[in-house]
């Protein structure tokens, strides 16, 4: 763990989390969240990322392993005691009560007297700029609105860790950009550390100071959002972090070096893997042209463009080179280059720039079939 | 052509469907207003202040009032219970809850005049000093037995739609159990509970079967609205059944204004 330093304070640590809830698991989750870090958590839905929020609030009492808050033991502390916010996507204000008894309900828990909830109330609604909200009732704030104050309310409590499940994706697109930038500041305003679980990759780039990526209750990759964006450990990740071409191929060694064989075509490629693999290649990756290439580049295929998509300045298409591969270029090269449906052209790519994961769930009995194919 | 006759046939299905509707209303309103209008204005009111409606009105308010503040206060534990926790067969536990609302009054009441009459409990109640048959008490009793599972019906539908995550939410900001229920579930089941409450008051000013088998139908003892109309029609006093019959229809028409007003069209029965 190069992130971590060794003098970091670590204020939460979750070793070897387990727990099933319905068709929900957590499989032996390994985290520690540092002082005032933002911290990313990417999974699709389904990935078991609410209940791992939720086992670290304390709502579900883990099967197996433990979580320290301060390096304090507080798997059998009850929510209430625990100190950490919880933020949902649909900000589960209480409707019965107007903003102002939803943001000072953590403190009258706490027998706060009244004056003085008032008061801190006040203070933390003009820090989210949200004052003006105070006597109103939830269901008449826009949904930027009614996250400010879920917020607030968590905050209030001056909880060590926020937790924020999905914070962004119930906002409009304006709305989500500005409360994305809102809440990278939050660390540094209030001292929280955050944990935010997404499935948008987008948060990871725009957010993230360190991060991991859930997949089916278990964490498949950490690191830097960079890092797993331009290293992918698994195709999983490769393919949420929007690599589209993902496909099953043969590694091997032949004459030419490494390759890999995708029924008749051969790719070079630089890994140390054999037999079955997935292997992905980044869409921007792929150079289009009307004649072959004469360039450093070791792949060069003639293929057959089999659809355009165009979106915005930029076209997608997608080719037949006895698999098929999605490109992406400017639309003003597929002008000049004249590129139509049905059109031959041919593509290039660095050897470099495929990726490549064995294949563990790669079927045996088609794995001989291939295998002999290649002999 | 064609699409000239389907407009004629939708119409004249839409038309008889409007006047059946119609006149089944009509045919509800004439009965009702045929109820209160056949005695004379002068008997009615002579029957209405008369000391035997009066004692059965005052009755029955104090027993209903009673059995609808306990079943209150069991039934919210208990929805609760049955929507949040699971334990035992809950299946099966809201089954048996739910039976004394499908069973037929008489039923229930004879069930009861066992329980607390001749069966081994009542015995035992008896030697400590408690006999419940044939008193105010039974009537109650009565009451709260058969409005009871439909208020944990009610209460239960509602716990069942608050989002558990609004008690997640308070719980991490510090509420205890207690907390959670007093200041989260049951304010935002605000709305069920009053609409549950008013139609629970007014099975109970109305409930007759379970009431007659339990406590009796004794003049001026253990004579509720209902039973007076009973006890009346039995002697032939048509005057004074209809005075009571006119003050359950009242309270009737009253929760159910209340209730369309709490709820809308939202369906609680």
């Amino acid at each position: 763990m190069v992130w971590l330093k060794e003098d970091d304070v670590m204020p939460l640590e979750i070793r070897s989390l387990s727990k099933t809830l319905g068709d929900f698991h957590l499989r032996d989750v390994n985290l520690t969240i540092n002082d005032g870090e933002y911290f990313i958590i990417l999974g699709p839905s389904g990935a078991g990322k609410t209940i791992l929020l939720e086992t670290i609030a304390g709502i579900h009492r883990p099967d197996n392993g433990r979580i320290f808050l301060d390096d304090t033991d507080i798997t059998d502390t009850p929510a209430r005691l625990r100190h950490i916010g919880m933020v949902y996507q649909d900000y589960m204000l209480f409707p019965h009560l107007t903003i102002e008894k939803n943001i000072g309900f953590g403190l009258k828990q706490q027998g706060v007297h009244p004056e003085e909830i008032k008061r801190l109330t006040g203070e933390i609604a003009s820090l989210l700029e949200i004052t003006h909200l105070l006597p109103r009732d939830p269901e008449t704030l826009s949904g930027g609105e009614q996250q400010r104050v879920a917020i607030a309310r968590a905050l209030i409590i001056r909880p060590r860790v926020l937790l924020l499940d999905e914070p962004l994706s119930a906002l409009d697109a304006i709305t989500r950009r500005r409360m994305r930038n809102e809440l990278s500041h939050l660390p540094s305003l209030t001292g929280v550390s955050i944990i935010h679980i997404t499935h948008h990759a987008e948060d990871l780039v725009s957010l993230g100071t360190r991060s991991a990526v859930m997949d089916e209750g278990a964490i498949v990759q950490m690191g830097h959002p960079d890092e797993i964006f331009q290293n992918p450990q698994t195709p999983f990740v490769a393919a949420f972090t929007g690599m589209e071409n993902l496909l099953p191929g043969i590694a091997g060694t032949s004459h030419e070096g490494k390759i890999i064989k995708v029924g008749n075509v051969r790719i070079h490629a630089i890994s140390h893997h054999t037999g079955p693999v997935i292997f992905g290649i980044r869409s921007e990756d792929l150079i289009f042209s009307r004649e072959p290439l004469r360039s450093s580049a070791r792949n060069v295929l003639q293929a057959k463009v089999t659809k355009i998509r165009l979106m915005g300045s930029l076209a997608w298409v997608m080719v037949d080179c006895g698999f098929s591969l999605t490109g992406v270029l400017t639309v003003q090269s597929l002008f000049e280059l004249g590129i139509d449906d049905g059109d031959m052209v041919y593509i290039t790519f660095k050897a470099s720039a495929v990726m490549v994961f064995p294949d563990e769930k790669w079927d045996k009995k088609e794995l001989s079939l291939e295998t002999r194919d290649d002999t | 052509m064609k699409r000239k006759s389907r407009f004629l046939a939708c119409s004249w299905f839409k038309g008889s469907l409007i006047i059946l509707s119609a006149a089944l209303i009509l045919f509800f309103c004439l009965v009702f207003a045929g109820l209160v209008l056949w005695p004379e204005p002068r008997a009615l009111i002579d029957a209405l202040t008369s000391e035997e409606i009066l004692f059965a009105i005052e009755l029955s308010l104090v027993t209903s009032l009673i059995s609808t503040l306990l079943c209150a206060v069991i039934a919210l534990p208990v929805a609760y219970a049955l929507s949040r926790y699971q334990f035992f067969s809950s299946r099966l536990m809201g089954l048996i809850i739910s039976l004394p609302l499908s069973l037929p009054p008489l039923v229930a009441g004879i069930a009861l005049l066992i329980f607390f009459g001749p069966s081994f409990f009542g015995e035992l109640l008896r030697t400590i000093g408690i006999d419940i048959v044939y008193t105010t008490g039974a009537i109650i009793i009565a009451q709260f037995f058969v409005n009871v599972p439909y208020l944990i019906r009610v209460m239960r539908s509602a716990f069942d739609s608050v989002n558990p995550r609004y008690e997640y939410v308070a719980r991490t900001l510090g509420a205890s159990e207690p907390g959670v229920f007093l200041q989260v579930s049951l304010p935002m089941s605000k709305q069920a509970l009053l609409a549950g409450l008013t139609i629970t008051w007014s099975k109970a000013m109305g409930e007759f079967g379970a009431v007659l088998m339990l406590a009796g139908a004794t003049k001026m003892k253990t004579e509720t609205l209902p039973i007076a109309l009973y006890l009346n029609i039995s002697t032939g006093d048509l005057d004074m059944a209809i005075a009571s019959a006119t003050i359950l229809l009242a309270i009737s028409v009253g929760t159910l204004i209340i209730f369309e007003h709490w709820f809308g069209s939202r369906k609680m029965m």
